[in-house]
């Protein structure tokens, strides 16, 4: 990825609240992102949400790369009104590490952080009620991962629930 | 006080059911009725499959270069074709299409070199198998027949 | 102590769906009750989950785009729309002007079917059956249309990437203007019916009130939030496909109610037929179809492109390594977001109160579960 660094006003603040936690900003295709410390990501979206004014969280997902060590690149999609501005916050995650909720910040994360758990299985601490959300409670597996197939579903679950062998 | 009368009066419910029985003029009836009368379907309607045959010689189109098969979206097509020792060409000699996985969105006709797979205007595909949705070339190059009701 | 008898007020946890008729589709929702009143509300989703950003994944570009259209049923034309346009933003190129004012008459063109159908059908939940029939009537003059241009209807795969498969119809333009021509004078007719109602008033305002702050919080966008007086649509705030060039303006309401939300999306309507009136004028002739090859293989990178959709914002977050399939997907669908504040929505109104909310969030199940 070829990208461009970035600088204003916004890095030179985050850069002296945050420092090393943050180790990239960059520009690609006209789109700013920034690349944090898992530790320090709900931190900077407190920040970015109560002293930059962006307000709203567009999304958060998920990226796997499964031959890399730290697996898990999650993303975090922010949009200030006021600025007419939208962002990314990057982190990246072993598989199994924990990682700090957004819920607290914004609200809205709620329903995107079960969609992440149920999708990819990373798990989000502090918050309550992480359970899937668009796959049945008891399914095996987390089908976005890139070990996991498209034909590949949980047989045991479907023969059990609806008495078929096959999905098709 | 105004608003008062309006409510006393029913006006604002009154003005609702005005735009209704203005509705009910005959000639502006849209209903279709359908199967006595047969919809208008637009020329690039996107239907049934058809395998064309050229006009004159029934010789089939298809050049067997199996670029649909790859463009489909689903991998429902699956052509076969064998060489000719003679004119050194690939003869088509097995193409299946299997409309019941088909989603119609025209990929494999937009990749078609020689115009010979082409989504056709008809829309009547019911079948009483799933089998019977499996089409084979026969039934491509001859299309569906619909029963047609008389009343 | 005297034992429990029935009169004992208890909490009761109601089941509404999957399969009630007021849910649009297949959601259930658990309510928990005191009486009338809603306590709390809970959606169970994923019935219709069939793994749209998996399929995306397994699939070339171009192969791609007709499940776009799967998502949101009424509206495939802007989930098209989105999808292209986040492609295109990753290859690094632009669809010509000619195709660029076609999209826009046909996204909005969308845009009126989709809120004419969420217009028949909220009212149908609330209990005026008449409008269903009215709406049903000018969607099928849109859908010809769509018909005459693309040869299909509902998942129409309209676009492509770079541009446009289909040249316009032969009288394509005539049709547009005969359609926008007659259809303001019928917006006025479904005016007629419900705004001054007074059934439709008094189910409607004060019901299922979201102010701003709180659609910020939740991430709620379209007409949710420009009926909470936001004054902020992506088609303004972030023009594409061409937006910059035509006149309209963004409805904007106050309150927040459901009743709001309503007229937001009447008001919409009319501005979309303002924004068709001035594409359909000045077509640009030239090519339809940017220089993209037949094998599309953006370079290495991301991209995140969304769009004002007719239920809110509709981004797309592409992942390519450089092969001619998607890395990784992500759909980000308004309506998943938005049902999202119904549990804070309908706190505290009553159990009839619900289907008049969920009616007004606009929801597609196919997009929320995907």
């Amino acid at each position: 990825m070829e990208t461009e660094p970035w600088e204003d006003e916004l890095t030179r603040a985050l850069k002296s609240q945050f420092g090393d936690q943050i180790s990239e900003f960059s520009i690609y295709r006209e789109q700013k992102f920034l690349v944090a410390h898992p530790d320090a990501v709900v931190p900077i979206l407190e920040h970015l949400k109560l002293e930059a004014g962006f307000d709203y969280l567009v999304d958060v997902t998920a990226v796997d790369y499964p031959k890399k060590e730290e697996r898990f690149e999650v993303v975090y999609i922010l949009y200030s009104f006021e600025r007419r501005q939208r962002i990314r916050i990057k982190t990246r995650i072993r598989d199994g590490q924990e990682l700090q909720s957004a819920v607290s910040v914004y609200p809205g994360a709620n329903w995107l952080e079960r969609e992440v758990y149920d999708m990819f299985g990373i798990r989000f601490s502090g918050r309550p009620d992480l359970r899937r959300i668009l796959l049945p409670d008891e399914w095996e597996g987390h089908p976005l991962r890139k070990d996991s197939s498209i034909l590949k579903m949980d047989q045991k679950w479907v023969q059990e629930n609806l008495g078929i062998d096959s999905g098709q | 006080m105004k608003s008062l009368l309006r409510k006393i009066f029913l006006v604002d419910l009154i003005e609702g059911l005005w735009v209704t029985f203005r509705s009910q003029h005959p000639k502006n009836i849209v209903t279709e009725q359908y199967p006595a009368e047969r919809p208008r379907i637009a020329e690039r309607y996107r239907g049934a499959p058809r395998l064309n045959v050229h006009p004159e010689t029934k010789e089939t189109l298809c050049i067997a270069c199996n670029l649909c098969a790859l463009a489909c979206p689903e991998h429902l097509i699956v052509v076969t074709s064998e060489r000719n020792e003679q004119t050194r060409r690939k003869e088509l000699t097995t193409f299946t299409y299997d409309i019941s996985r088909c989603m119609f969105c025209g990929l494999c006709e937009d990749a078609c070199p020689t115009d010979a797979l082409e989504l056709s205007q008809d829309f009547e595909l019911a079948a009483f198998t799933r089998e019977g949705a499996i089409w084979d070339r026969q039934m491509l190059e001859e299309g569906p027949v619909p029963t047609r009701y008389r009343y | 102590m005297p034992e429990a008898t029935f009169l004992d007020a208890n909490e009761l946890v109601l089941n509404m769906g999957p399969q009630h008729p007021s849910t649009h589709g297949v959601l259930r929702v658990v309510l928990k009750l005191d009486g009338e009143k809603i306590l709390g509300a809970e959606c169970v989703i994923g019935y219709l989950h069939r793994g749209v950003e998996k399929i995306g994944e397994n699939r070339t570009y171009q192969m791609f785009a007709p499940y776009v259209d799967r998502m949101d049923y009424v509206a495939a034309v802007s989930n098209a729309l989105g999808y292209c346009l986040a492609v295109e933003k990753l290859l690094g190129v632009e669809a010509p002007p000619r195709a660029q004012a076609v999209r826009v008459i046909l996204t909005e063109l969308n845009r009126i079917a989709s809120h004419l159908l969420w217009l028949g059908t909220h009212a149908l939940d609330i209990g005026a059956i008449t409008p269903l029939f009215y709406v049903m009537r000018e969607r099928e003059d849109i859908l010809n249309i769509y018909e005459k241009y693309c040869g299909a209807r509902l998942t129409t795969h309209a676009f492509r990437i770079g541009g446009l498969q289909y040249e316009v119809y032969e009288g394509m333009e005539r049709d547009v203007k005969a359609f926008c021509k007659k259809f303001l004078p019928r917006v006025d007719e479904y005016e007629e019916l419900l705004t001054e109602n007074r059934i439709w008033k008094d189910r409607l305002i004060n019901v299922g009130i979201l102010n701003a702050e709180d659609c910020k919080a939740y991430g709620v966008t379209g007409p949710l939030l420009r009926a909470a007086g936001v004054k902020w649509d992506i088609r303004k705030a972030h023009p594409y496909s061409g937006y910059e060039k035509y006149d309209f303006e963004i409805p904007t309401r106050e309150n927040g109610d459901t009743y709001d939300r309503y007229i937001v999306r009447i008001q919409e309507m009319r501005q979309s037929v303002r924004i068709i009136e001035q594409a359909v004028e000045g077509i640009p002739e030239g090519p339809i179809m940017a220089k993209v090859g037949k094998v599309i293989k953006p370079p290495v990178g991301e991209a995140y492109v969304s769009i004002e959709a007719p239920k809110g914002e509709l981004g797309y977050f592409i992942v390519s390594d450089g092969s001619t399939q998607p890395y990784r997907l992500r759909v980000r669908p308004p309506s998943f977001v938005n049902l999202q504040a119904l549990d804070k929505m309908s706190r505290g109104s009553l159990v009839a109160d619900i289907v008049a909310i969920i009616g007004t969030i606009d929801i597609v199940l196919g997009e929320v579960d995907r």
